[in-house]
């Protein structure tokens, strides 16, 4: 099930590249120090921008300031396990949208996922 | 392929994206058109929920002045506000955030936002030492210098003192300095033993405020206690250094009222509250007394603004923070803390005298209805009390929590009513 409720860290881990870009929703793939190495075209469709200058930097500095507090980026550094769904507001394109968040991270993986659907 | 439209646009995206700043566009009632993430990053934590679409909504439990400045500001286009400063959080951890804005149309303004808690504090230290050298060079006329020992108690005078003070030598010596301390309200005086403990910190500290004269009236002056012969890294004493402040003219008296009141109704405002309370609970704290706090919200106000506008609104919140206030004793605090809530801090206060204190402003306001444009309004207020009597948490947080907590109590069973906190349920 590819669905934003449903799908798994493993299933996000695997997916092919045209697969990802084809989901709904937003996907952004992090690294344990916050690195984006995964922006699907999704994601970069809803916050306006291109994904090669995205990849690379630094998640909750560059892009997701809004997401750098206890709510979300905390919680990666504070919790081992993490699969769970928070209704958020972004300013996507600089306009407040309320969105629903999925973080997700497992103790074996160090990628992190943050799933958007508005 | 992207257009080179598209990647510039993206470009931009990207600056606001990762911009420092706080930036919201908003309407003349507050309603947010943009924002970017880093205002979005402090508004949230204020508004204590991620859901974000009115400022003023946000902005009304810690800065309800927005509204009225904004309302207020009558040229077409211009700044309305410079980096006015705004105290958020109550009282477990407040920050200081810098709001400017600037009106473009009569339904367009922008604002940016940062937090500057950081840089007011150091600001505060840096403030004091040059009030203090800028003050040196207007003459030395009316400086005293005493001396005191390590425990912060008179032990030699020079003329200049009693000249000063008109206090002998003899009622001056063995005295603890802070003794001569006269504060009023709407002066937070530092704890006895605070103003040795920074000097012998930092070498020296710095305070201005009132000291008593031997005749029974006071003055307005700044204070130095700087460490003396410091041999072996420990200090033997310290001196003291009073500078009378003659010419405390209208614009300092100005500057202090604006720091300390509320634009609207001119009761304390949070900034004020929280800095006094945090003093006056330590000091509770070390005595074993108590200290209570009430808090009162006005019942229905929204209902007074929406059917009879803002301007019946502001009559209302002037009117209750009057009446309030002449129910007060000088060392009472009356402070809005935001919106129609306001908040009592009652020093050497038990919870039962608390909740005598909040009948008597809840009849004072129940009894005659407040005349706004010409139209007789039946106000009343509910009330919650808590205080260090009862309530163990002993902390400014814990005892706001709990008198939140009964106010939400005399809402629920009826309003125009005072409740008591009972740490017993609160716990539970």
């Amino acid at each position: 099930m590819l669905t934003f409720e449903a799908i798994s860290l493993d299933m996000l881990l695997t997916l092919e590249a045209d697969r990802l870009d084809a989901l709904p929703f937003g996907a952004v793939g992090l690294s344990s120090a916050g690195i984006v190495e995964i922006y699907n075209a999704t994601e970069a469709q809803l916050a306006g921008l291109q994904r090669e200058t995205v990849l690379g930097t630094h998640y909750f500095s560059v892009t997701a300031q809004c997401m750098n507090n206890f709510m979300v980026a905390q919680r990666f550094e504070d919790e081992a396990e993490i699969d769970a769904i928070i209704d958020y507001v972004l300013t996507l394109r600089m306009r407040p949208t309320p969105v629903r968040l999925r973080l997700l991270k497992a103790p074996q993986t160090d990628r992190r996922y943050i799933l958007i659907q508005r | 392929m992207t257009t080179d439209l598209e990647a510039e646009n993206a470009a931009l995206l990207q600056f606001l994206y990762a911009c420092p700043a706080g930036l919201v566009e908003f309407s003349a009632a507050g309603a947010i058109g943009m924002v970017n993430p880093a205002a979005m990053g402090l508004l949230m934590p204020i508004a204590g929920r991620p859901f974000v679409i009115n400022l003023f909504d946000v902005m009304d439990g810690c800065a309800p002045e927005l509204r009225n400045m904004i309302h207020n500001f009558a040229p077409p286009q211009g700044t309305v506000c410079d980096g006015h400063r705004i105290v958020t959080g109550r009282g477990e951890r407040t920050n200081v955030v810098a709001c400017t804005i600037v009106k473009l149309t009569e339904d367009r303004y922008v604002a940016t936002l940062s937090d500057v808690t950081e840089q007011v504090a150091r600001e505060r230290r840096l403030k004091q030492a040059e009030t203090w050298f800028a003050s040196l060079l207007d003459g030395v006329d009316d400086v005293a210098v005493l001396s005191l020992d390590a425990n912060g108690c008179v032990d030699a005078v020079t003329p200049s003192a009693t000249r000063q003070t008109g206090f002998t030598e003899a009622e001056l010596l063995g005295r603890p300095f802070e003794w001569f301390d006269r504060p009023d309200r709407a002066t937070a005086m530092p704890l006895p033993g605070e103003a040795i403990a920074v000097a012998r910190r930092d070498g020296w500290y710095l305070h201005e405020g009132w000291h008593a004269l031997a005749d029974g009236g006071r003055y307005w002056c700044q204070r130095l206690v700087a460490v003396r012969n410091e041999a072996a890294g420990a200090a033997a004493g310290y001196t003291l250094v009073i500078r009378a402040v003659t010419r405390q003219g209208r614009d300092t008296a100005d500057l202090r009222r604006m720091l300390t009141r509320d634009h609207l109704t001119g009761a304390s405002n949070r900034a004020h509250f929280f800095e006094t309370a945090e003093r006056q609970l330590v000091r509770a704290l070390r005595d074993a007394g108590s200290l209570a706090l009430v808090v009162l919200d006005v019942d229905h106000f929204k209902r007074v603004n929406d059917e009879h506008g803002h301007a019946a609104g502001d009559v209302v919140l002037r009117e209750v923070a009057r009446r309030c206030e002449t129910e007060l004793r000088p060392e009472d605090i009356f402070a809005r803390l935001g919106g129609e809530e306001f908040v009592v801090l009652l020093p050497e206060t038990s919870l039962m005298k608390a909740s005598a204190v909040a009948e008597r402003l809840r009849t004072s306001l129940a009894r005659e209805p407040i005349v706004a444009g010409g139209i007789e309004l039946r106000i009343t207020a509910s009330f919650g009390c808590s205080a260090l009597d009862t309530d163990p948490s002993a902390s400014l947080a814990g005892l706001l929590a709990a008198a939140d907590n009964a106010l939400y109590n005399a809402k629920r069973s009826g309003r125009d009513r005072v409740e008591l906190s009972h740490p017993d349920q609160a716990a539970a």
